[in-house]
């Protein structure tokens, strides 16, 4: 299946094989996972500049506001607009935000980012459109802040602490 | 004990399970949130002294800690032994934290009881809701038998926990935090632990801090509806526990409110962005369990400090939005 996300990145599945793909990707799931850690990889490769927090939900929303033209469908000449069409309203616009992703990630052939094996973790835990940064250079106040509200102080007494004192290693680095 | 109800209000209610702390193993409780329960008094009551293991992706720290309880109030104390001797000291009401490598003493007091959301005892049936809580398999930690105890999340907003307390005391041993792959992403673990009296002077401050700077929160609670803000915080199982405003630093004034499900918590940080010296980089950080997330609204610096997965703290740093007061 990762084979098939990449190839799909790449440009290089048949139209059938990509259409199935993308179907698959409307779904929430392994594969969507899948696909924006290859975008994350492949943008972070390219030092693209990445999409603002919540572009997608944004883009959504705009869409949702739209109105609904109640025409009946045109029969299209090309499979995958077909596919696009019978979507549900709901998946439309998962779809369309996921169409957002395709068209703003630039598709360059030949960077081979399946090959990066395996993903780092820290880019597992963020959904795509999330810019990763250093933590702010603040952080350890703003933990420490947080620590003194943490329902953790009553299960451990004052050992959670140690996570913000001892932070400045961790917080420290570039 | 009179002094402890007037302190804890609430205490009546926990002392029919109270007794379990003085039960013999045997009679252990059987069920999971029994056990939890127990955890929670055993923290709250018992006097111990130790040594814990505290990861975090590389991060492996060394500490020790000691708890003193009685009639001349509580205290607590924990030394960083790895790297520069970092100390904590919580009293009841001020918790302090000395940092020799910025000769920097952090004052943190308590300004309501009720802002410490796991004091209560009504959070055992609160995590109910957001968890699964069940027994898991006996385990031996640091040469006391342990009992399991786990949280697994009824949802992806947040992590699980597994909670290994001894058999004897019920004083926790060791605790894992686990994301929704099941990879641990955060433990502490003790490597001994003695429970029972310890002298006073095993609680003091070790390091001579004379010469070094002050820097008191000076927390008061606030409303910060009133100057506009509005914090949806739409995240199923947490509840606001409290709303203040502090200093960083000693001067940047800050709003703060926490959110809590019982065990997981997230903090929202609203700080102006005038007079701030560093730079604001929107996006997300992350630091074993905990997840940092800052964006800007209306000149201001949003920040949400989360133990919680990535999603559920972008998703409450989104709700944060600002109306000019009329």
């Amino acid at each position: 299946m990762k084979e098939k996300i990449s190839a799909l990145m790449d440009g290089e599945l048949e139209r059938h094989e990509a259409a199935g793909m993308l179907n698959a990707l409307v779904q929430e799931g392994e594969s969507r996972e899948a696909w924006r850690t290859y975008q994350l990889i492949g943008d972070a490769m390219r030092d693209t500049q990445l999409l603002s927090a919540g572009f997608a939900a944004r883009v959504s929303a705009r869409l949702a506001k739209e109105p609904t033209v109640l025409a009946p469908a045109r029969i299209a000449s090309r499979p995958l607009v077909t596919r696009w069409q019978a979507l549900s309203a709901a998946a439309g616009v998962a779809a369309v935000a996921l169409v957002g992703w395709v068209a703003f990630g630039p598709q360059q052939p030949g960077v081979e980012v399946a090959q990066l094996t395996p993903p780092a973790p820290v880019l597992q835990v963020a959904p795509a459109e999330v810019a990763q940064v250093a933590p702010p250079a603040a952080a350890a106040d703003y933990l420490l802040a947080h620590q003194g509200y943490s329902p953790r102080n009553s299960l451990q007494g004052v050992a959670p602490y140690v996570r913000m004192v001892s932070s400045d290693s961790g917080l420290r680095k570039p | 004990m009179r002094r402890a109800q007037l302190l804890f209000p609430f205490l009546p209610l926990l002392l029919s399970s109270g007794e379990a702390l003085s039960q013999p193993a045997a009679q252990a409780p059987a069920d999971g949130v029994a056990l939890l329960q127990r955890i929670y008094q055993a923290t709250d009551k018992l006097s111990y002294s130790g040594t814990f293991v505290y990861q975090q992706g590389e991060r492996t720290e060394t500490s020790r800690i000691t708890r003193l309880t009685g009639p001349g109030g509580n205290v607590e104390r924990v030394e960083v032994l790895d790297g520069m001797p970092r100390e904590i000291i919580r009293t009841r009401d001020v918790v302090r934290c000395y940092m020799p490598d910025t000769q920097t003493v952090k004052v943190e007091r308590r300004t309501d009881q009720r802002a410490f959301p796991g004091m209560l005892p009504e959070q055992v049936a609160e995590l109910s809701r957001s968890y699964v809580i069940t027994r898991g398999d006996s385990m031996r930690i640091a040469g006391h038998d342990c009992n399991l105890v786990v949280l697994m999340p009824r949802d992806d907003l947040r992590y699980g926990y597994r909670l290994w307390s001894d058999v004897a005391s019920g004083m926790l041993l060791k605790a894992q935090t686990f994301n929704n792959k099941g990879h641990v992403v955060e433990q502490f673990t003790f490597t001994q632990l003695a429970i029972g009296s310890v002298p006073r002077d095993q609680v003091k401050l070790r390091q001579d801090t004379k010469g070094w700077r002050i820097e008191d929160a000076a927390v008061t609670p606030v409303n910060l509806a009133l100057a506009g803000w509005s914090v949806g915080a739409d995240l199923p199982g947490y509840r606001k526990v409290v709303e203040v405003q502090r200093k960083f630093s000693e001067t940047r004034p800050v709003g703060q409110v926490v959110y809590s499900d019982g065990i997981s918590a997230l903090s929202v940080f609203i700080e102006p962005m005038t007079g701030r010296t560093e730079t604001v980089r929107p996006g997300l950080s992350s630091l074993g369990a905990f997840h940092i997330y800052t964006r800007e609204v209306a000149n201001h610096v949003i920040t949400v400090v989360g133990e919680a997965p990535a999603a559920s703290v972008q998703r409450v740093a989104n709700t944060v939005e600002y109306r000019s007061p009329k």
